[in-house]
């Protein structure tokens, strides 16, 4: 396979992870504009696991994921009682009080005689664990993908149980959700710790897969696009999503036949299409669709 | 002077309404009971325009309105006094009635009838300023009430008004709906109290599950009976011997 | 001496701080009435200034002209995200709406990039005189053109909301839209009216923030959105007065932890008091009270 096509790839992977966690937090009917600080958070804590305590990638990406989980958790406890554009805005602060604190983040040691570390606003750089351990372009590739499925997994899986379907009951109608004796605060919470884990496994991932991270690459613009991900792919399934990642930087972005023009396309296609499907290509009507289709092609077949 | 036919309401694949045919003379009270969920108010957002009806034709004074905007017919002289009263709460009262007469340029004429207004209902004077979030349910329903009059409307519709209110007060919305009749105003009115209802009603129809199953003049059925329906929803049992009464009008 | 910064950082910042009122004027003003975020605000500030700019650099328009373009600009680039992002959605679909003009602000930047590549543009300076020195204190004579400029504006908005009929209609909308509709008020038509007069208000709050600089650049867009809504939670949601000390407050805060703390530690207190504030205290300095809760129960009545 050719190193572009692999990139891109790894690309669309990696971004998957945020839109996913917007998406989570999107089914427990909460807009969040912040979902890239536990990316962020991710990409900083295993990078700094790997490169400044020499710690196993595997490891690095566990430690990644639940600092960004419990950070997610504790913001979540704190914006409660928040909703709309009250606890958007919130989570907005917090992701931007993240990435400035980056800014200012400095922690330098000295690592087989190269002085490294988060530099502050350059960002930490070279975070070298694939490649010192001589793991090809192909193979993370493989490695994010793999993630990405076993997430994936647990979602399909996660939202066929009890827990799933009280997370789109308290989505659809909190308060119907309290009345039917669903601990609302708790499902919040849930939600919110999973969703800041899923992205902080995301940012692990970038930071080795890209070798560097900086502030900048997760500020608001990618909290937004991982939120307008969900709701252009279809909030039916947890594959919507990734289909609005794959849209974007799968389509747009790479193919480069709207160099130059692609915002001015993609911008006006999202919003024709919103009109269309306000709740995106795969929304809960069209799922419910493909599954009976399925199901009588299925039966068809016996 | 309201002539509704065949009116089909849906929301999405539901319907609320399932072809609903009824008239209202002018200068008459006209009722309509029935149970809730019967889609009562539904059909009261149809006709004002709030909900757009998916088949089926609304007259008013018989010019066609189906499907017009809330302000096109309120332009052609119908006012609503909408379920659970809906007044503007972060507004005055006086603000509140200035908002009734939106569509009036008659700047005067608007001043004397707030001035109107507040004769006729003396709480709502003595609460101009307050805001109307802060006035009881009785009060927000005299000022949802002087609200729809301002517009100077030809027919009224009433959606509910003694709902949550206490008897005594719904007596008061009684009487000014008998007064407001007599003073020429066609009314069409919602209710579940059936025995005020039936009081003023000089003709009624009830509702049940989005059709209209019975309209006569009040002692043509026993009150007993409406009661019984017009809560109950019981038209499975009495179906046989009402539908030869179903006729408009 | 510390007395002396003190006076001048609060100065400063009133000052700077009017520009973000002005904006989040607009915003509180579209928000009231569409109860939905227009994300794409700051672009549509960006769209009428690049105008404004283009028509600056290559034809040498007066400084009139230039306000008169940039203030048509925005407004209809404003009409152009209501009718995409906001018209054709109802209140059902919020989301829907702000991701919409999430979109469209890709897409505003991207077309005025075209417009003016380089990344910083001149823009036509405001007021080219010495500072007034009031005692020990020095005070811009551009900044206090803005100050002015925005308490006109502010005046204006209050006028016409309080006493005019379209701002009847408007508080109308903004108070309860159902009963609105039922009074005869065309709704559709007061939100667009509103869109566009909160569009040409933020117009002049980019001119004015332009002119004081005597430049403009690509960031004036992400600039305007996120100043315009930090000021708007921060005075509470859908007042005037409210957007107004929202904007004051946010101005004077950065203004003093800029001077004590420096530019970066200045944006992080202000997202911190925004968080604060959010979390503890939902209402806002001034709103009337947590909007989202009474839509909740609006739609359930």
């Amino acid at each position: 396979m050719d190193g572009f096509l692999i990139t891109v790839l790894s690309n669309i992977g990696m971004i998957s992870f945020v839109a996913l966690s917007a998406y989570i937090l999107l089914l427990s009917g909460q807009i969040s504009f912040g979902q890239q600080a536990y990316f962020g958070i991710g990409a900083y804590v295993a990078g700094i696991a790997t490169v400044m305590w020499s710690w196993p990638l595997a490891a690095a990406l566990v430690l990644g994921a639940f600092v960004a989980g419990a950070a997610a958790g504790l913001v979540g406890l704190v914006t409660l009682r928040l909703s709309g554009i009250y606890f958007a805005m919130a989570t907005l602060a917090f992701a931007e009080i993240m990435r400035i604190a980056a800014e200012l983040f400095v922690y330098r040691r000295e690592i087989g005689g190269i002085e490294t570390g988060p530099d502050g606003i350059d960002g930490f750089r070279d975070i070298r664990y694939l490649f010192a351990n001589d793991i090809s372009p192909f193979q993370s590739c493989l490695i994010v993908y793999a993630l990405l499925v076993a997430v994936l997994a647990t979602l399909f899986i996660v939202e066929r149980t009890r827990g799933g379907r009280m997370l789109r009951q308290v989505g659809e109608d909190p308060l119907l959700a309290e009345v039917n004796g669903i601990d609302v605060m708790r499902v919040r919470i849930a939600a919110a710790l999973s969703a800041g884990a899923v992205a902080g496994l995301g940012g692990g991932l970038y930071a080795h897969l890209l070798t560097y991270v900086e502030p900048r690459s997760f500020d608001i613009m990618l909290g937004v696009h991982a939120l307008a991900y969900g709701l252009i792919g279809g909030l039916g399934t947890a594959l919507g999503p990734l289909l609005g990642v794959l849209i974007d930087i799968g389509l747009l972005e790479s193919t480069r036949v709207f160099r130059g023009y692609r915002m001015i396309v993609f911008g006006g296609l999202v919003a024709v299409l919103l009109i269309v499907r306000p709740r995106g290509l795969l929304d809960e009507v069209a799922i419910s669709r493909i599954r009976q289709a399925l199901r009588r092609w299925r039966h068809a077949g016996d | 002077m309201l002539d509704v036919q065949d009116i089909v309401t849906a929301y999405g694949k539901i319907e609320a309404l399932k072809g609903v045919s009824l008239a209202v003379a002018e200068g008459r009270i006209t009722c309509l009971l029935g149970p809730n969920g019967a889609g009562k108010t539904t059909l009261m957002y149809s006709i004002a325009g709030v909900l757009k009806p998916r088949r089926g034709t609304i007259r008013l004074g018989g010019v066609d309105i189906t499907g017009q905007s809330p302000s096109a017919v309120v332009a052609r002289g119908l006012a609503l006094v909408p379920e659970n009263r809906l007044v503007f709460p972060q507004m005055s009262v006086a603000e509140n009635l200035e908002a009734g007469a939106y569509q009036r340029r008659d700047a005067a004429e608007v001043a004397t009838d707030i001035e109107r207004m507040y004769a006729r209902f003396p709480r709502l004077k003595e609460r101009h300023a307050q805001l109307a979030g802060t006035l009881s349910g009785g009060e927000q329903q005299m000022l949802a009430v002087a609200r729809a009059l301002m517009s100077r409307p030809r027919i009224l519709l009433m959606d509910e008004p003694s709902l949550g209110l206490a008897p005594l007060i719904v007596e008061e919305i009684f009487r000014i709906v008998a007064e407001l009749n007599k003073d020429g105003v066609t009314i069409f009115l919602v209710e579940q109290n059936v025995h005020m209802a039936l009081k003023v009603a000089h003709h009624f129809y009830l509702m049940e599950q989005g059709r209209v199953t019975f309209s006569g003049e009040p002692g043509k059925l026993a009150e007993d009976e409406v009661i019984q329906r017009a809560y109950l929803g019981t038209s499975r049992q009495t179906s046989g011997d009402t539908t030869s009464s179903h006729k408009p009008g | 001496m510390v007395a002396l910064d003190l006076a001048q950082n609060t100065l400063d910042g009133l000052m700077v701080g009017s520009s973000y009122a002005l904006l989040a004027i607009g915003f509180t003003l579209i928000f009231g009435v569409m109860r939905r975020l227009n994300l794409a605000y700051g672009p549509t500030i960006m769209a009428g200034v690049y105008l404004g700019t283009a028509a600056f650099i290559s034809l040498g328009a007066p400084i009139l002209v230039v306000l008169a373009i940039v203030i048509l600009g925005a407004s209809l680039v404003g009409l152009y995200v209501e009718r995409l992002c906001f018209r054709p959605f109802g209140e059902g679909a919020r989301t829907a709406s702000m991701v919409a003009s999430f979109a469209l602000w890709m897409q505003i930047e991207e077309a005025a990039m075209h417009l003016l590549p380089r990344h910083m543009n001149p823009f036509p300076a405001l007021v080219a005189s010495a500072p007034l020195e009031i005692g020990p204190l020095m005070l811009r004579a551009d900044h206090l053109v803005m100050l002015a400029a925005t308490l006109l504006i502010a005046g204006a908005a209050t006028y016409l909301l309080a006493r005019t009929k379209l701002g009847l209609a408007i508080r109308a909308v903004i108070d309860q839209p159902r009963a609105a509709a039922i009074v005869g008020i065309d709704v559709e038509r007061v939100m667009m009216l509103t869109f566009v007069l909160a569009s040409a208000i933020g117009g002049i709050a980019g001119f004015l923030i332009a002119a004081t600089d005597a430049q403009v650049t690509a960031m004036i867009g992400m600039w305007a959105t996120t100043k315009g809504l930090v000021a708007m939670m921060l005075g509470g949601l859908g007042s005037v007065k409210g957007a107004i000390a929202g904007g004051l407050l946010l101005g004077v805060l950065e203004a003093h932890a800029q001077w004590f703390l420096g530019p970066q530690v200045r944006d992080m207190v202000a997202w911190g008091l925004l968080f604060v504030l959010l979390a503890f205290w939902p209402g806002g300095l001034m709103g009337a009270k947590a909007l989202d809760r009474t839509m909740a129960v609006g739609r359930r009545v």
